[in-house]
């Protein structure tokens, strides 16, 4: 384990000025790869991360490792459009994702680290007065649960975010809103950062550039993983791999309900304060979520690219179709360049909700399934799937997210989709 | 990978073409055909629609690691 | 030319850009940087320039963080500076500096915890971000082209021309970007000849050859990216998105020389305006006749640097030094040789294995001091205007990167070129790391006639063309002056981002080893000139740091576009109203004439009512509504799906695809049925008409059709391959008018005529008649969506207004969407909102279909048990309890003792003027969905909580006497 990193604050920085050289330590890393873990979590992505930490915290389990094939939050976490939100239908997914939102809301103070949560409001517009139904549909759900949410008419929304009054008559023009004001973004890299530093904190060792590539099993039972590194033993196994879901199930020998398809998003230059929340805007056949980042760039993302893939390289006609609607929405953005655009490899589901289960094995479980709604959830699964690893059972929160759902019925289908991700 | 060449048509922007599914392997279940996906990292079986174009439905061989499409062909005999 | 900056006007030359008429005009002070509010002037010249970012034009309709190098001049020309307040000059956050120690690399992550973020998120906001958010739409939509060409070349500099030169000789078509306004790219600053022309004159010699052989030359027009075949170039004339255009190039071959980016060296104070890259003072005094500085101080660790010195002093301005960081130690060249002696004869100091550890001055640079590498304690301070560095090239190999292509490290350029490319792409000259102008221009030849061969030209591309200039740079990589640890927090790599050494150093630290690392945690290289300076430095310095060679550190990756790239480039023409094509009934003129209140619904345009009967579409609604039951209205179903399904196999094709069979429909009769999607949820309903044995019409929802047919086709060609049958959407080869109510009947027969009079009164439920009317196809079917007596008349086109204006005047008043969802809502029919995707057959009452037992599609995994338990929803309808309250779609349904577990919801509900009273349809829990329960209507978002009472679906005559009579 590595020297403790200093406990962060304003003090702590006017310290280290004083300090000089050798005040900051690594926030993780340092650690070397041992014989065998109580339990090995597979990518140390930031669902990867939150289990470790909350199985160190929370359960007090003191071998535990992450192993990661490239870097640290290199994968989804890094790569989303940073939008946290609980405003889902189903009771299933609201309960999950508002425990998620009230741990992002002090996430920051938890994990001592600045992950910028913003509760600046997501308002997901209606253009017409059926699109209001389905979202009076959701928000009652939501309120039902004790969730924030209001419907907002067409003056409500313009007051809410004026800068959509910019726009002449749109070819699809608003009708009204729902907003959840808790809903907002975090800072996606400090996420990843934060939660490896805090488990590295209690001894979880992270370790990168380690590549599992199978499971070795004795009478039934998962004895470890196989490694470019060598064998590693493990207690327990958690796969949080994301877009590699579908592969940890082939090399299972198990043919899973998801499929892998690439999620593009962008970022343009940064500018002055614009937009003040997330807008999500969802014209026919298309669909745009954009929000601005602190630094002032418009952050944009849009639906999936239409096919399975792993090449991390997204379609152009694809984002023609995403900026195309951003602009429909909001004009002005017309003279804006692009800066960087980058695609994520989602796992999506046939239900288009997320899978923590078993996998095959009694001690090897899966915690993905993510489709897009992963990084909001990353504080939600960490503690969750925590639970279920560390006493067997899976806790309330994500019972019905099991991986039998599909053949019994159970469906958590939000959007009506059905098994075709790409209406997902 | 941003085009496809339809046995009929020749080659076309991708954006012509639509995606339907992967397929299940043979003797699959019902439910597995509709459910569960093989995930095979560099060889993927699939149907994709023409529907911009002749609208034939293709199967489609691909390594969706590379996007390399490795074969392609009419299903159904392209009528209409 | 006059032109305003930050609210001063100036002249300026025309051909001028802004950055050259400000520093013509003794302007130096150009922006500010985002974290410590610095004073910034003019880096580079290219789109890498990171300080002077301008935002031009007038407020709301501005263009922001437009680089000012590569803005064209144009009368009028409004710009701003960015990041200060409240004037360039004096910025009252750049009293920040103080804290740089504090502002350390990643500081926001460690603080503003408390209270929380949001405390601190507004004032943040309005510190970062770089120029002034547009207020409203300010350009047009530029023009789309689509280009074949045999080869497209990227770049036209030496490689460039020599590449398309070579291609079109050979034959091929060409195609040749140049994101500048004139070819040449770095050829017209050497005193270079190429076949013993000037520079200037090949180039006007290959652009007429190119021209005669039919190549088309773009310039100001960068390549964006590429992969798979195809290349996006962005061309913006003047530099100011508005006249911008975008092409779509498919090349058989693409070869990349696009040049290599000059780098800068960092020193303590490096980023004060007049420390600048040595290529772009040159190219502004030889194009645009701007002297940087008179007394200039030339720093760098090649060649070059001598050759560019002694320009200067051919120019008729004396650099005080030149301070080369190599040791003397290298072989001297005949050039080298020729350039030294010019300086000597000048007087110039000449240092080697010297460095510039730092500059002196705020707005502007005073001196320089400068030390020996081996001693750095010995230093000396040398009075100069300004510091002309240069580092060395990193190649511009980004467009070669795609498509998963690896780097490779040259040593002896210090930078990166593409390991490896994929057969449609290659890459040459500065762009593949040859630096040297012969050996640019032959590789770039070399290339073009390989790449024409490659795409099948025959012809040969004749002799290379033999050009001198300077030789190689022999360049040795040095990225940083020597500092103290407390000056390194002013060595600056990225000046866009304020990143500096210190921060590289703290990253490390910190533990963010990895360039990718490195990148996020410091912001290194991601601000809008996208690494293209700081990037490649931050790289070397990183190496430096961590004791490894720059080739083990890598570069991080690079990701499309390697330009920014405009929003409205991207999109085109599909804004505003083109966002999605639009599609119009045959009545669309018509109620748009007569009062039709018309609304999106999917790509279709629909009348939701018309004015005359409301002010609104709720009063609307009730009233036309009303009248159809009291009397009969005409309204416009012309957006009715219609798949047309033919052949021997038709009927038995159709039964595998539906709940019910289509092969017990008799010819001229017709059947509601309802089809599933594999999982068994119900996918769409519609009536099938049988309009011969081997011919049927199936309807589907309204902007279904699309849909349904490829469902229809996929099963037809990848499931039942050999079933006969033909298939086709003719949608919009039918308009379709609905008259219903008590009087439709009578009207028909008055607007159609005797004949048709008689044929309508004999049509059964469900019937249909297929004849001529008005000299054309037409079909009259007897079927209901209202409850009422009404007739479904199907048309060409062409027809359609006079038949509907015919059913108007025979006592037809039309009505909208509105009347006919209240209509649809009092006897329980379905639409999307019950059939969302969610639901099963049983769940939506369809239980008689299911009995049937017919195995088409989706039946198999209908066998599932969470569709038999109690929790699954049924379909019903409700009322309120005490026959007043309005209850709306979406609201919840509970048990009055269980208020927060939501047992379904209101799919769709409507007030009744038939019952005078609100009525709905909901899907409830089983459990709780008997008729007669009570239970409470829970809507918190737009009122409260109603109690209701669960009664059935069909809410207005349950015999459905009406629609028989």
């Amino acid at each position: 384990m590595s020297a403790a990193s200093p406990r962060y604050s304003a003090w702590s920085l006017l310290r280290a000025r004083l300090a000089g050289e050798g005040f900051w330590q690594p926030l993780w890393s340092g650690a070397r790869l041992k014989d065998g873990y109580d339990v090995v979590v597979v990518g140390a992505g930031g669902h990867g991360l939150a289990t470790a930490y909350h199985l160190a915290r929370d359960h007090g389990i003191k071998r535990v490792a992450v192993l990661e094939k490239r870097l640290v939050g290199y994968g989804n976490v890094g790569r989303n459009t940073t939008i946290v939100r609980s405003n889902y239908l189903l009771p299933e997914n609201h309960y999950f994702y508002e425990d998620s939102l009230r741990r992002w809301e002090r996430l920051s103070r938890d994990l001592n680290y600045n992950v910028m949560y913003s509760p600046r409001g997501v308002l997901d517009l209606a253009l017409s007065d059926g699109e209001m139904i389905g979202l009076a549909r959701r928000g009652n759900a939501m309120r039902l649960a004790g969730i924030d949410a209001e419907l907002l008419d067409r003056p409500g929304v313009m007051k809410f975010a004026p800068e959509l009054a910019a726009a002449g008559p749109r070819r699809f023009d608003i009708v009204g809103g729902l907003l959840q004001p808790r809903g907002g973004t975090v800072r996606h890299d400090a996420v990843a950062w934060g939660y490896a530093r805090a488990a590295s904190a209690l001894g979880v060792d992270i370790i990168e550039d380690c590549e599992v590539q199978g499971v070795r099993t004795a009478a039934g039972v998962a004895t470890g993983v196989e490694t470019t590194r060598g064998f590693v033993g493990a207690g327990r196994i958690v796969f949080a791999v994301a877009g590699h879901t579908g592969a940890v199930g082939r090399m299972l020998g198990l043919n899973l309900p998801v499929e892998t398809h690439l999620l593009q998003a962008m970022v343009t230059e940064p500018i002055k304060p614009l937009i003040g929340s997330v807008l999500i805007y969802v014209p026919p056949h298309g669909e745009v979520y954009v929000t601005q980042s602190d630094r002032g760039g418009v952050v944009m993302g849009g639906f999936l690219d239409g096919f399975p893939s792993y090449t991390r390289e997204g379609q152009w006609y694809r984002l023609e179709d995403v900026v195309g609607a951003a602009v429909a929405l909001l004009p002005q953005i017309a003279s804006l360049r692009i800066l960087r655009h980058w695609a994520g490899t989602n796992d999506m589901t046939m239900d288009g909700s997320f899978i923590i289960d078993r996998l095959r094995h009694d001690n090897v479980f899966l915690n993905g399934g993510w489709c897009y709604g992963g990084f909001k959830a990353i504080p939600a699964s960490g503690a969750a799937c925590a639970t279920f690893v560390a006493t067997g059972t899976a806790p309330d929160l994500i019972r019905a997210h099991n991986l039998g759902r599909f053949a019994s019925g159970h469906l958590l289908d939000e959007r009506g989709g059905g098994p075709f991700p790409v209406r997902q | 990978m941003n085009r496809l060449v339809c046995p009929f048509c020749g080659a076309r922007e991708l954006e012509e073409f639509l995606f339907h599914k992967t397929l299940p392997e043979a003797g699959a279940s019902e439910y597995s055909a509709v459910y569960e996906r093989t995930n095979r990292l560099d060889d993927s079986l699939e149907h994709w629609q023409h529907v911009h174009g002749c609208r034939a439905w293709l199967e489609v061989r691909r390594n969706p690691s590379s996007g390399d499409v490795l074969e392609i062909r009419m299903i159904g005999g392209g009528r209409n | 030319m006059r032109f305003s900056f930050d609210g001063r006007e100036f002249l300026g030359q025309r051909g001028d850009t802004l950055a050259s008429a400000l520093l013509a005009n003794g302007v130096t002070l150009l922006g500010r940087s985002v974290k410590y509010r610095r004073p910034r002037g003019l880096l580079a010249l290219g789109p890498e320039e990171p300080n002077a970012l301008m935002t031009v034009g007038e407020t709301p309709t501005v263009i922001p963080n437009v680089p000012a190098p590569q803005l064209v001049l144009r009368d009028g020309l409004n710009a701003r500076s960015q990041n200060r307040w409240p004037s360039l000059r004096f910025d009252v956050a750049s009293l920040l500096q103080a804290g740089g120690g504090f502002f350390g690399a990643g500081f926001y992550y460690k603080t503003f915890i408390w209270p929380s973020w949001r405390a601190y998120e507004g004032l943040i906001r309005n510190l970062a971000g770089l120029g002034e958010a547009p207020g409203a739409a300010a350009i047009p939509p530029p023009s789309i082209e689509h280009l074949a060409c045999d080869v497209l070349v990227g770049g036209g500099g030496a490689a460039g021309l020599g590449a398309a030169l070579a291609a079109a000789r050979a034959g091929a078509s060409v195609v040749l970007c140049e994101r500048e306004p004139e070819l040449g790219g770095e050829l017209d600053f050497e005193t270079a000849t190429v076949n013993g022309a000037s520079a200037s004159d090949w180039i006007g010699a290959v652009r007429a050859e190119l021209a005669g052989r039919g190549a088309r030359v773009l310039t100001d027009a960068t390549v964006i990216g590429g992969s798979d075949g195809l290349v996006i170039v962005h061309q913006v004339p003047g530099g100011l998105a508005g006249r911008d255009s975008m092409y779509r190039v498919r090349p058989r071959r693409f070869v990349i020389a696009m040049g290599a980016v000059e780098r800068p060296i960092a020193f303590t104070d490096n980023d004060r305006p007049g420390v600048m890259l040595l290529g772009a003072a040159e190219r502004l005094m030889v194009r645009y006749g701007v002297a940087t500085g008179q007394r200039p101080l030339v720093f760098g660790n090649h060649d070059r640097i001598y050759a560019a010195a002694a320009r200067l002093v051919g120019r008729g301005i004396r650099p005080v030094a030149v301070i080369d960081t190599r040791a003397g130690a290298t072989t001297e060249s005949a050039a080298l040789a020729r350039h030294r002696s010019v300086l000597e004869r000048a007087g110039v100091l000449c240092l080697a294995a010297h460095a510039v550890l730092s500059v002196d001055g705020r707005g502007g640079v005073r001196a320089a001091t400068v030390a020996p590498l081996r001693t750095p304690g010995a230093a000396r301070r040398i009075e100069c205007d300004c510091v002309l560095v240069s580092g060395g090239w990193s190649p511009s190999v980004h467009a070669g990167l795609h498509e998963g292509g690896e780097r490779r490290y040259l040593e002896g350029n210090g930078a990166f070129i593409a390991a490896s490319q994929p057969e449609w792409r290659l890459c040459a000259g500065a762009a593949n790391g040859a630096l040297e102008l012969a050996a640019a221009l032959a590789e770039g030849f070399a290339a073009g006639e390989r790449a024409a061969r490659e795409a099948g030209a025959a012809q040969g591309a004749g002799p290379v063309p033999v050009a001198s200039g300077d030789p190689e740079p022999r360049l040795v990589p040095f990225w940083r002056s020597p500092a103290s640890i407390a000056a390194e927090k002013r060595q600056f790599v990225d000046l866009q981002n304020d990143v500096t050494v210190a921060d590289l150093r703290q990253a490390l630290a910190e533990g963010f080893v990895d360039i990718e690392h490195v990148k996020r945690y410091t912001t290194l290289g991601v601000g809008t000139e996208q690494g293209r300076t700081g990037g490649a430095l931050g790289a070397g310095i990183l190496a430096e740091l961590k004791g490894e060679t720059l080739g083990s550190v890598g570069a991080s990756r690079t990701r499309p576009p390697y330009h920014p790239l405009t929003l409205a480039a991207i999109v085109g023409h599909r804004a505003g109203q083109q966002l999605r094509v639009l599609r119009r009934t045959p009545l669309h003129e018509w109620h748009e004439a007569n009062g039709g209140v018309l609304e999106p619904a999917e790509f279709w345009m629909r009348t939701r009512y018309y004015r005359a009967n409301g002010i609104d579409a709720f009063a609307a609604g009730i009233v036309e509504a009303d009248r159809v039951r009291k009397h009969g209205g005409v309204v416009d179903g012309s957006t009715l799906g219609k798949i047309e399904v033919a052949g021997a196999d038709a009927a038995r094709y159709l039964d595998r695809l539906y709940l019910s069979k289509a092969s017990t429909i008799k010819v001229g009769r017709s059947k509601y049925m309802v089809n599933l999607r594999e999982d068994g949820m119900v996918l769409d309903d519609g009536i099938v008409l049988r309009l011969a044995e081997d011919r049927f019409l199936a309807t589907t929802g309204s902007g279904h059709a699309e849909h349904m047919l490829a469902h229809f086709e996929r099963y037809r060609d990848t499931e039942w391959s050999g079933a006969e049958v033909a298939l086709a959407n003719v949608t919009e080869a039918w308009g379709v008018i609905v008259a219903a109510g008590p009087a439709s009947r009578a009207a028909l027969g008055a607007a159609l005529g005797p004949e048709w009079t008689a044929r309508i009164g004999q049509l059964a439920h469900m019937e249909f008649a297929d004849g001529m009317h008005g000299g054309a196809e037409l079909r009259v079917l007897r079927a209901s969506f209202s409850g009422e007596l009404a007739f479904e008349l199907h048309c060409r086109p062409g027809l359609t207004v006079g038949l509907w204006q015919g059913l108007v005047e025979a006592g037809l008043p039309p009505y909208g969407l509105e009347a006919l969802d209240i209509l649809r809502v009092e006897k329980g029919y379905l639409v999307g909102s019950e059939m969302n995707g969610q639901t099963t057959p049983g769940d939506l009452g369809m239980d008689g279909l299911l009995k049937l037992g017919n195995p088409c599609v989706g039946v198999a995994l209908l066998d599932r048990p969470a569709f038999r338990e109690p929790s699954r929803p049924k379909l019903v309808g409700l009322k309120a309890t005490d026959g007043k309250a309005v209850i709306l779609g979406g609201a919840q349904i509970t048990r009055a003792s269980a208020p927060s577990r939501s047992l379904g919801y209101i799919t769709s509900s409507a007030y009744s003027p038939a019952l005078g009273e609100w009525i709905a349809l909901a899907l409830v829990a089983r459990s709780d969905a008997a008729e007669g329960m009570n239970l409470v209507a829970r809507d918190p978002l737009r009122g409260g909580d109603v109690p209701v009472r669960v009664t059935a679906p069909v809410h207005f005559d349950p015999g459905a006497e009406r629609m028989k009579s």
